[in-house]
């Protein structure tokens, strides 16, 4: 690592790493409770989960304040600059990770006045461990500024697709043999939309961990994609 | 902490600064014709004296002694690092200055435990690029700044997701004045684990065991009733009742060495296998089956020691002996089962797709993507797999709707022990299927031996990373 002469532009730029590993931990920790809470129809725990989102939002304010502040006074270049960038966007797909995982929590709060939909919610739970793991490898890919790692992450996207579409198909028959359990299979529904969601995010920080260590703009077309919405309905 | 420097320089010139003021004192002795200077410099002494007993002071007051054990240490107990560094859990001790200041959290000493778990790299550095997980870093903050023990449940996910118990405690203050806490960190996933294990048996159990259950009192219900005196019904309804039972039998065999191997996946399995060997194995004890059916199986194997695999033999068998079986039942009369096996492949090449035109997922991938696999490739002529099912396969008791029943039925349970033992030796699994051709299944293992010359790896970008 090559040290910069003045102490305390290394410490900002340090600290914006820190701030953005702490909302990883935070944002990990909302959709995995969140999924949590889905599974085990918690509503105690959903609710804890909506009341927690605020911080973080304050966290994302704070790094882009941080990271606006550093680009001002000292004009980072190159290496410095990217990861300024990279600090400020990655904490933006956090904040939209935890927007989701609140949604989540939210519709928990009225699945879990339904009846249950039991073999359903091992498909959601097996979903979101899937896209739980994702986040939390490129969160490690980021900290250890680890490329491969990220670029495993973003090859993979197709897995959190196909288990989407799977469980789009079985919503549809669940849906289709009994039409009282339609508001809670619509619930479902976006749940596992989110997590799909979720899903890209944790794509997108991949990307930018690629930009950050390569400087390279990504990768275009070599992703694999199995988004074909014909095929599902 | 701007009190630091001085109170170093104080320290270490203390004794110096005694010095000069006696020095000073001797010159006035010496030199007494020189009375205009006299109370000058006895004033000098004094002062520089006064200040060499202060700096003592505080020396003595904000450095405490160090542990002196109360009874002497045996010549031959090791260095209290090393110890800790044997030590089995993990251990790290974190450093702090100011509450709000988040760089300021660091670890300045981790156990090789607390490196293998987190993928520390570095003796020292920020604390939140080892732990990021929020519970536990309130029960660090709580330690070092409330000065409480704290605890709190820490759970790594990943393909072999982890639940550890974390215990902060205050470890007072450092030299340098900043705040000193100790992390220990206490595996508890065998627990967690053999509570879920035993509740899923338990589920699946009951519920899978009850149709053949059913179906044999049925049959026994109608031999005790008006089938008793039918010699032929009788015979008819024994052989049914003998599948039936056998078929539970398989049930629970298959659920048994699923709790078992559940409960060990997130410890590595030791030894070495040829997966050549255990390919071997396996088309010979199926050989027979595979003549009964009409199909012919085709291994085409590398040379010996080309895929020696880490692993356990027994579970490596069971895997190749899955995979083989469910080709089997699936291939038609008079068709092949390809089972072929290299060495030597990275990840990426290890689950490539051999068809074009498949629809392909991979099932399992393995954490490390950087190591070496030797890959078994099982391909079926068979009716092949709907795009759909392909997520939902190692699921336990799913069943692809259509299939026939009967004879062809299995457990439900193969291909997720598969998954299970593969995800136990770090390995991958992958399946790829075009309708009406037939399926593939690829299951990888990393090779024991990682240093073989790696073959080059196109990056998806081309890009080269700086060093």
């Amino acid at each position: 690592m090559n040290e910069h002469i003045v102490k305390s532009y290394e410490d900002e730029l340090n600290t914006l790493t820190a701030e953005c590993a702490r909302m990883g931990g935070l944002a990990e920790a909302q959709v995995g409770d969140s999924i949590e809470a889905v599974v085990k129809r918690d509503q105690a725990l959903a609710e804890a989960i909506v009341g927690r989102d605020e911080r973080l939002d304050v966290l994302e304010a704070d790094i882009e304040r941080k990271a606006i502040r550093l680009i001002a006074l000292r004009q980072p270049m190159a290496n410095d600059l990217r990861k300024t960038v990279a600090a400020m966007k990655i904490a933006m797909n956090l904040e939209r990770c935890g927007d989701l995982a609140k949604n989540i929590a939210k519709r928990t709060l009225v699945l879990t006045e339904a009846e249950p939909l039991t073999p359903l919610t091992r498909s959601i739970e097996r979903m979101g461990k899937l896209v739980l793991g994702r986040l939390k490898d490129v969160l490690d890919a980021y900290t250890a500024s680890d490329l491969d790692r990220a670029l495993a992450v973003w090859s993979r996207d197709d897995e959190v697709d196909e288990h989407y579409n799977s469980l789009f198909r079985e919503l549809l028959t669940y849906m289709m043999a009994d039409p009282r359990t339609i508001t809670a299979c619509a619930h479902m529904l976006f749940v596992a939309k989110n997590l799909e969601r979720i899903g890209d995010h944790a794509t997108n920080i991949a990307e930018i961990i690629h930009y950050e260590i390569t400087g390279a703009e990504t990768i275009g077309s070599a992703r694999p994609k199995t988004d074909d919405l014909a095929r599902e309905v | 902490m701007s009190q630091t420097p001085p109170r170093g320089w104080l320290r270490l010139s203390g004794p110096a600064l005694i010095t000069g003021g006696l020095g000073v004192l001797a010159l006035l002795a010496l030199a007494p014709q020189a009375p205009g200077a006299v109370w000058m410099a006895g004033f000098l002494a004094i002062l520089v004296l006064a200040v060499a007993w202060r700096s003592a002071r505080i020396a003595e007051v904000e450095w405490p002694a160090p542990l002196a054990p109360t009874r002497p240490r045996h010549e031959n107990a090791p260095p209290y690092v090393s110890i800790i560094n044997a030590l089995p859990d993990p251990v790290l001790v974190i450093a702090a200055h100011e509450p709000d200041d988040l760089t300021g959290r660091r670890f300045v000493m981790v156990n090789e435990a607390a490196r293998d778990l987190l993928r520390i790299q570095y003796d020292a550095g920020l604390l939140v690029t080892a732990i990021r997980d929020p519970q536990v870093l309130e029960a660090v903050d709580e330690a070092l700044f409330g000065g409480v023990d704290s605890q709190a449940i820490y759970e790594v996910g990943g393909a072999q997701a982890r639940v550890l118990k974390a215990f902060a405690k205050p470890l007072g203050t450092a030299p340098d004045g900043s705040r000193l806490a100790l992390l220990v960190l206490r595996d508890e996933t065998d627990i967690r684990r053999a509570e879920q294990t035993r509740a899923d048996f338990l589920a699946n159990a009951s519920h899978e065991l009850r149709t053949p259950l059913a179906s044999l009192s049925g049959f026994i219900e109608t031999l005790r009733g008006h089938a008793r005196a039918d010699e032929g019904a009788r015979e008819k309804f024994l052989t049914i009742m003998s599948t039936q039972a056998e078929r539970m039998a398989r049930l629970i065999d298959d659920l048994l060495s699923l709790s078992r191997i559940e409960l060990n996946e997130h410890i590595a399995p030791q030894g070495e296998t040829d997966l050549a060997l255990a390919v071997m194995d396996v088309v010979d004890a199926l050989g027979p089956l595979a003549r009964e059916r009409g199909v012919t199986l085709t291994p085409c194997l590398p040379a010996r020691g080309e895929a020696l695999v880490s692993g356990d033999r027994d579970q490596i068998v069971q895997v190749v002996q899955n995979l083989v079986d469910n080709a089997l039942k699936y291939a038609p009369r008079g068709s092949t089962v390809k089972i072929a096996l290299a060495g030597g492949l990275t990840a990426e090449a290890a689950a490539a797709p051999i068809r074009p035109q498949s629809a392909r997922l991979s099932l399992l991938t393995p954490d490390h993507g950087q190591d070496l696999y030797a890959a078994l490739r099982v391909s079926d002529e068979g009716v092949g797999l709907k795009r759909e099912h392909l997520p939902r396969l190692t699921e336990r008791f799913y069943r692809v709707e259509g299939q026939k029943s009967g004879e062809r039925s299995g457990t439900g349970l193969g291909l997720a022990i598969v998954k299970h033992i593969m995800n136990r030796h770090r390995g991958g699994l992958a399946v790829e299927s075009v309708e009406g051709e037939g399926a593939t299944f690829s299951a990888y293992f990393p090779l024991a031996d990682q240093t073989v010359t790696r073959p080059e790896t196109p990056r998806p970008d081309a890009v080269t990373k700086p060093s």
